[in-house]
């Protein structure tokens, strides 16, 4: 009793693993998988589940149904204005036909390297034919933006907005990009089509060719460098000028101020004098003109009175005054 | 201690054939069991294939699936954000995040639309939103989320000027990255939803291009330093010069009530001198001619008198005095 169930128990399990591992294999989602019988293909399963296959005699080959990373190295290619970049390109693509790339490539490192090849060239063709904008620009959208230099500054003033205004005028070093004709995009959907004609041979289909990145070559990098310096000094030069300028103006504006306040005021203080000496003339002239001859007396004695005494002083006696030295009759 | 002289114990049984069954089959059981269960954390969701076939998801605890690779699961975490940086590297997160100090050129040096060269590092947020779709569909997930997210910055600084890129435009950029990826992603059925992209340092390239720039923020400080010592002299002078010119103003109008004054004072003084003048003309005449010579020799010593008549005397004087002395 005891042994017929450890027979059954041990049957079965073996059983089991006969059947998982013999006739029968799983292709899991994501996957695709040609059963191959003496070298021939026999059988494709695109979908996924619990497939059949000859024990022993059938081989089966597993490959990705999934979308599928292609990244290439690198490459330094002139440009139509013939300018070295570098241009690093990726692309994504999947095995549609597993038949086809069985037969025609087989391995992975295949079907990558036939893709580098491939790809690589389309890259090298496209980016040749164009210039360097038309690969690093998509769209127009540099011309329409508005620029202004930044100027740092939150609180601004009245006057620092219009200080502002004059220094955009003065740094308007943007000068309007060419426009571009074609575009990243348009390049790349050039090159995906490009692929599109080569690859279907393989049993591939490539989804997109992207420009991951563009750099300029070492010995351009440097001299772009400095036409990046260059330009940025001209715009500090350009801010420490008008700075300068600006100081300059306000001197000159204190200058004029300075003059034409102290010569008002001298135009005006000498007003003021002037109508004073003459309202006095006036007074004078109305109580003196009363008696003409008697303010011509008194004005001559008001007057030695005040400076004669200055005088070193000889008399004679010919003086009214004397009139009665000599004799109490008078003269 | 006496247990350490303790004899090994005896085996309690012998090993017959049935306690060897019994051992297989508690180890087959346990197997079983083993394999039949699963735990979903609550960050995840699990799919669960049948022979490889897609069959159902499962949220978090702990479920039940056929043995043997019959049925198969895969975690997946739907409920975390996961981060990815590009141009730069987080070496340690914390409450003081270490970054790795290696710089990577080869993620963010790009070329802006003025085909000038700027150095962009930012981030991705991203949360996987469908887990069957992003198990089956893509190969070499973290690569391709590079990739595209790469490609995707590259082509928006790509569009604006390098000062653009630098200020006003990062928003956009940011704004529309995130657009970008999620059209790219959903094409590709990826089942991930980009959540967040943010740029973080976006410079010009270090060194002397750097420095470039930075002067010439040094040159609007400049330029209001120099705007400013203008209006600081110019404060310092016009105020100054407007209380000189007061001050002038002020001298005058003291100059011109003096003078009127001095005028009203001599001529009140004239008029009544001449009143009393006309009362009597001559003696008035007379009296104020006596008093004036008086005014002027009372003080006076040494004054000389000459005879008009005198003949032959010719005074000796020293013309001299007075004048500074001789030397």
């Amino acid at each position: 009793m005891k042994n017929t169930i450890t027979v059954v128990v041990v049957s079965a399990i073996v059983l089991g693993i006969l059947l998982l591992m013999g006739p029968f294999f799983i292709v899991e989602e994501g996957e695709q998988a040609l059963v191959i019988r003496f070298g021939q293909i026999v059988q494709v399963e695109t979908s996924a589940g619990l497939k059949f296959k000859m024990p022993l005699i059938d081989n089966v080959v597993v490959y990705s149904k999934k979308i599928l990373p292609w990244d290439g190295e690198p490459q330094r290619v002139p440009t139509k204005e013939n300018q070295f970049i570098w241009v690093d390109v990726t692309a994504r693509w999947r095995i549609v036909d597993p038949k086809k790339f069985y037969s025609s490539i087989t391995t992975m490192e295949r079907a990558y390297s036939r893709l580098d090849d491939v790809i690589d060239s389309i890259v090298r063709t496209t980016i040749a034919g164009n210039f360097l904008r038309e690969a690093v620009r998509s769209t127009n959208l540099i011309n329409e933006l508005k620029r202004t230099e930044y100027l740092a500054s939150t609180e601004a003033s009245q006057e620092d907005v219009e200080n502002m205004r004059q220094m955009a005028e003065f740094t308007k070093t943007r000068v309007q990009q060419e426009n571009i004709q074609k575009g990243r995009r348009a390049l790349s959907e050039e090159m995906l089509q490009a692929a599109k004609q080569i690859v279907p041979d393989f049993g591939i289909d490539v989804i997109d060719i992207i420009i991951r990145q563009i750099r300029y070559s070492d010995d351009l990098t440097e001299s772009v460098y400095n036409r990046m310096i260059k330009e940025r000094n001209q715009i500090a030069q350009a801010y420490r000028s008008f700075g300068e300028g600006k100081k300059k103006e306000w001197l000159g504006k204190l200058e004029n101020e300075r003059r034409s306040i102290l010569s008002r005021a001298y135009e005006e203080s000498e007003k003021i004098k002037g109508e004073a000496d003459a309202l006095a003339a006036r007074i004078y002239a109305e109580a003196y003109g009363r008696d003409p001859d008697f303010f011509e007396f008194w004005r001559s004695i008001e007057s030695y009175r005040t400076v004669v005494p200055n005088f070193r002083k000889t008399l004679t006696t010919d003086m009214n005054y004397f009139k009665y030295l000599y004799s109490p009759g008078g003269r | 201690m006496p247990e350490r002289n303790v004899t090994p114990p005896k085996m309690p049984f012998s090993l017959t054939p049935r306690t060897i069954l019994i051992v297989v089959i508690v180890i087959v059981v346990v197997l079983i069991g083993m394999s039949s269960f699963f735990v979903v954390d609550q960050t995840e969701e699990a799919v669960v294939l049948r022979f490889g076939k897609f069959n159902r998801i499962v949220e978090a605890g702990l479920h039940f699936k056929l043995p043997f690779n019959i049925e198969k699961n895969y975690n997946v975490p739907t409920q975390v954000i996961q981060n990815m940086t590009f141009g730069f590297r987080t070496e340690k997160p914390g409450v003081t995040t270490v970054y790795s100090n290696k710089d990577f050129p080869q993620e963010s040096i790009m070329l802006t639309g003025d085909l000038n060269i700027v150095d962009v590092e930012w981030i991705i947020q991203y949360r996987i939103s469908d887990a069957k779709a992003w198990l089956f569909n893509i190969e070499n997930h973290s690569k391709t989320i590079r990739d595209i997210s790469q490609s995707v910055i590259n082509q928006l600084v790509g569009d604006r000027g390098i000062l653009d890129v630098l200020g006003p435009e990062r928003n956009a950029i940011e704004v529309q990255g995130q657009e970008m990826m999620n059209e790219i992603f959903n094409s590709y059925k990826f089942g991930i939803r980009v959540t967040t992209v943010k740029l973080q340092n976006v410079v010009p390239p270090k060194g002397p291009v750097q420095d470039a720039f930075e002067d010439v923020n040094k040159s609007i400080q400049d330029m209001n330093r120099l705007i400013n010592e203008g209006k600081e002299a110019y404060n310092k002078e016009i105020p100054k010069a407007r209380g000189e010119a007061e001050q002038m103003i002020q001298i005058a109008k003291g100059y011109a009530t003096e003078r009127v004054n001095k005028a009203r004072g001599d001529v009140a003084r004239f008029d009544s001198v001449l009143t009393e003048y006309r009362r009597a003309p001559n003696t008035t005449r007379t009296r104020l001619y006596y008093e004036m010579i008086e005014d002027i020799f009372k003080n006076e010593k040494n004054v000389e008198l000459i005879d008009k008549n005198l003949k032959n005397f010719l005074p000796l004087k020293n013309l001299t005095e007075g004048q500074g002395g001789t030397r």
